[in-house]
């Protein structure tokens, strides 16, 4: 098992390496100009061609490569051509931030997911079933921008119960910071909700049907220790890989959810620099959600060898 | 079940509010901020919305107009504008021109120190100016463009030495050329110094501390020079608080729910919902910016006749955009001199009222139909009803507008190549001088002119309108330009001006409207 996951982290090293190039390639070849952006409303041609050459974007393409990959390698992964803020810094003031919010919503997600959804599966039929997909249905067609709107005109400004978005510390302020994570967190979270709460029970409902259970029953088990002992467990190893792809998923969510909420994270960097052409600021964004993603899906390999004795990783004789 | 009632009713309540702003009342000015007589009290913390994060702290970096919210209060320029565009004193107490218009003598306030305590002085000024001027990448070297030299005459007289009479000049220290900064803090400041330009002002408010996309935090300078009418220290307010919210309707929610208490760019249409709201207060004044449509004039392009340009100005309708999109918090405008600058003429209206059948009698005249493509920014919902409109409007003349939409940096690269085939739309944030509005935007090869237009004329006029400094005689100059500009001989179309918004608490006082869109929160206090 060691062995394996040693391996899959080695793996991780050309993958990263090619989507360093891709990104790198596409984000160069996509029109518009960053100094153009930049520039706003000054256009003195002197100015702009003095930032060109700050930022070294009158290179060839691959000489501005092999600097960017010598710089990152040492851990330098360059200056925003925004805001002149090392990159790294930027990223690193904001990832707990982003953490903690999409921790929260998937938190939400899963938990209620899993309860909503058995339930449902166990009930199926009954009202709270059908409210359960009716939500589910609701859910994925609500975008998140229209969602996290009218939680803010209902929640912040009809009853006044959450503040209507930013951030604080939650170091200083505890109270005031899981008080503004719950909107941010409720919307980011429906989505996925919705979704996982689909797989929870119609993969239950698949395992329901087997007749190990009929036999489990037969033996006497209680109801209880029936579904979570033996029908959870078998029924959990889909779910699992949908939750997995989730967490790496996160990241698009939080894109709009952050700034509609004005959470300062990395989402909401991600939109200012794509838009912005702030080259290397989102070449280190997408390499981390790439990272986020291969780590998150080798994690989920791993909970599978455990869920289910029949998948091993153990290399193959012969 | 509570709360889904509680949702319908507030949709029913948002429909009924938009039906009704839909009608369209122009709304004018709000009443006066401060009761007669309030006497203004010390203290108090204020938080203000504001449209986006601050980029440069360094006014000879900064590009971004919000930027210069922060600038304003943080740093003092040599000279200021009062609420109605004049200009005056500033750290500069007086001002004199020679006769031929080549020097410029300052005579500076004594009693003026930075925020880390270093002195102010003509040589402080030379510095300053130095740096904008020279500095590799400065965005200010073109403002200054028509500086020689400085000379310190003694220490708090500065001479201005210009290549040529420049009579913009003044109106440009207003803003980031004129931002005296402490020496000593941008050194010390070094690569930072862009996010952190901590004791760099001599302004009403220092530095704290900047959190990008979370906070920025300025205290109260207790060593300021400025005083109120009455004698007394300015500044009242112990801290300003900005929080950069983005999206329009949650900054204006923030106000209602009171997390803001003042916020400068609102929402045509939440405008109604602040006026209702007993807790809040809204003024609009008049502001220098403009929106436009670049028709690319270029060889070979769907502009490049253009009386083309001049039919689509008389076709479209003006007011209608105005009042449905904008709820009459922009008023039609027809071209770069806005009414609150000198050089304006109240009654120039070339296209006051809609005329398609006169727009489409111009295109028969001039044989072939009119056909072309408008690109609008990705992801702006109200830049694509403004265009939803327009081609509407234009229908009615037989002008076929077809609208794509594309990502921001990519029409920026069209539009600075002249590359676009037909028209893009363009606003304008605004400047104390109609020139700063005007010659950028207009003369043959200046960066703003991505309409690529060209008017040996007009170039003549806008040269003669910077060289003399005779306002009666640059007034004439600009006048005859806007008339070719505008309708012999259209650079491009223009729509609208804009007004400076003012939403507060009600117990904010102090603050008003200026027409460059900035707050002074020097004079603003809070009622306890």
């Amino acid at each position: 098992m060691t062995q394996y996951i040693l391996r899959r982290l080695l793996l991780m090293i050309p993958v990263a390496f090619l989507v360093s190039v891709i990104v790198f390639t596409l984000l160069r070849i996509t029109p518009g100009d960053p100094v153009l952006v930049f520039a706003g409303e000054e256009r003195d041609p002197a100015a702009l061609e003095a930032m060109r050459h700050e930022y070294g974007l009158d290179q060839p393409l691959p000489v501005q490569y092999v600097v960017w990959m010598e710089h990152a390698l040492r851990g330098d992964l360059g200056r925003s051509l925004r805001t002149r803020q090392p990159v790294t810094q930027a990223i690193l003031e904001r990832l707990p931030k982003t953490l903690e919010f999409g921790g929260a919503a998937l938190l939400i997600s899963i938990s209620v997911a899993l309860v909503v959804g058995t339930l449902a599966a166990l009930r199926r039929n009954s009202p709270l079933d059908l409210i359960a997909t009716g939500f589910t249905i609701a859910g994925v067609s609500l975008p998140n921008f229209y969602l996290g709107i009218i939680l803010i005109l209902v929640f912040a400004l009809a009853l006044r119960v959450f503040p209507p978005g930013g951030y604080a510390d939650f170091a200083t302020e505890p109270m005031d910071n899981l008080k503004r994570l719950v909107l941010p967190a409720i919307t980011l979270a429906t989505a996925s909700l919705a979704i996982n709460l689909r797989q929870v029970r119609s993969s239950l409902l698949d395992v329901l049907s087997h007749e190990y259970l009929r036999t489990a029953r037969a033996k006497g088990l209680g109801e209880r220790a029936v579904v979570l002992r033996h029908a959870l467990k078998n029924g959990l190893i889909p779910v699992v890989t949908i939750f997995g792809l989730q967490i790496g998923a996160l990241l698009d969510g939080a894109i709009i959810t952050e700034t509609i909420f004005f959470w300062p994270g990395v989402g909401r960097l991600a939109v200012d620099s794509i838009g912005g052409r702030d080259y290397p600021v989102v070449q280190a964004i997408v390499l981390m959600s790439a990272l986020a993603f291969m780590v998150s899906t080798l994690a989920v390999d791993v909970l599978y060898a455990w869920l289910d004795p029949r998948i091993s990783y153990r290399r193959q004789a012969g | 079940m509570r709360s889904a009632r509680y949702l319908l009713a507030l949709i029913a309540t948002l429909a009924v509010v938009l039906g009704a702003c839909a009608g369209g009342q122009p709304s004018g000015g709000g009443p006066s901020a401060s009761p007669v007589g309030a006497k203004p009290v010390y203290g108090g913390t204020l938080t203000f919305a504001l449209e986006n994060d601050v980029i440069d702290f360094d006014p000879l970096r900064s590009r971004a107009f919000v930027d210069r919210n922060l600038h304003y209060q943080i740093y003092d320029s040599l000279v200021r504008i009062d609420p109605t565009g004049k200009i005056i004193p500033w750290l500069a107490e007086s001002w004199e021109t020679s006769a031929d218009g080549k020097q410029v003598t300052f005579k500076l306030r004594k009693d003026v120190k930075y925020h880390d305590g270093t002195v102010f002085d003509a040589a402080s000024v030379k510095w300053n100016i130095d740096r904008y001027r020279t500095t590799q990448n400065s965005q200010r070297a073109s403002d200054l463009a028509p500086v020689a030299s400085v000379d310190v005459v003694d220490q708090y007289t500065a001479r201005f030495n210009l290549k040529a009479p420049f009579a913009p000049l003044l109106a440009t220290l207003v803003d980031r050329a004129g931002m005296m900064l402490s020496q000593k803090a941008i050194e010390a400041g070094g690569a930072d110094f862009t996010r952190k330009p901590v004791g760099a002002g001599s302004g009403p408010f220092k530095f704290v501390e900047a959190v990008k996309d979370d906070h920025i935090t300025i205290e109260k300078n207790p060593d300021w020079w400025g005083k109120d009418k009455d004698g007394n220290k300015l500044p009242y307010l112990d801290k300003i608080i900005v929080k950069p919210i983005v999206e329009g309707t949650v900054r204006t929610t923030n106000l209602r729910t009171g997390d803001a208490q003042v916020a400068n760019n609102i929402v045509g249409k939440d405008v109604e919902s602040i006026k209702s709201d007993p807790n809040l207060l809204y003024q609009q004044g008049p502001n220098y910016g403009f929106d436009s449509i670049f028709t690319n004039r270029k060889k070979g392009a769907a502009f490049e006749d253009g009386r083309y340009a001049r039919a689509v100005s008389m076709a479209i309708d003006r007011k209608q955009i105005t009042d449905q999109v904008f709820y009459g918090t922009r008023f039609p405008g027809y071209g770069t001199i806005a009414p609150s600058h000198f050089a304006a003429d109240p009654s120039f209206k070339p296209f006051e009222k809609a005329d398609p059948a006169g727009a489409k009698a111009l295109i028969q005249q001039i044989g072939k139909p009119l056909q072309f493509e408008m690109l609008v920014t990705a992801g702006t919902a109200l830049d694509l009803q403004i265009a939803q409109l327009i081609q509407a409007q234009l229908a009615k003349a037989d002008i076929k507008m077809d609208i794509k939409t594309l990502e921001f940096a990519q029409i920026l690269t069209l539009q600075d190549t002249c590359s676009y085939q037909g028209a893009t739309l363009i606003g304008w944030s605004g400047r104390v001088d109609p020139d700063g509005n005007t010659y950028s935007h207009i003369y043959t090869g200046a960066p703003n002119n991505n309409s690529c237009y060209s008017n040996a004329q007009v170039d003549k006029l806008l040269d003669e309108s910077r060289t003399t400094t005779d306002e009666a005689k640059r007034k004439a100059a600009f006048r005859a330009a806007e008339q070719i500009y505008v309708v012999d001989d259209p650079a491009r179309v223009w729509y609208d001006f804009r007004s400076t918004q003012l939403a507060t608490a009600k117990k904010v006082q102090g603050l008003v409207p200026y027409p460059d869109g900035l707050i002074r929160f020097d004079v603003g206090w809070l009622q306890k």
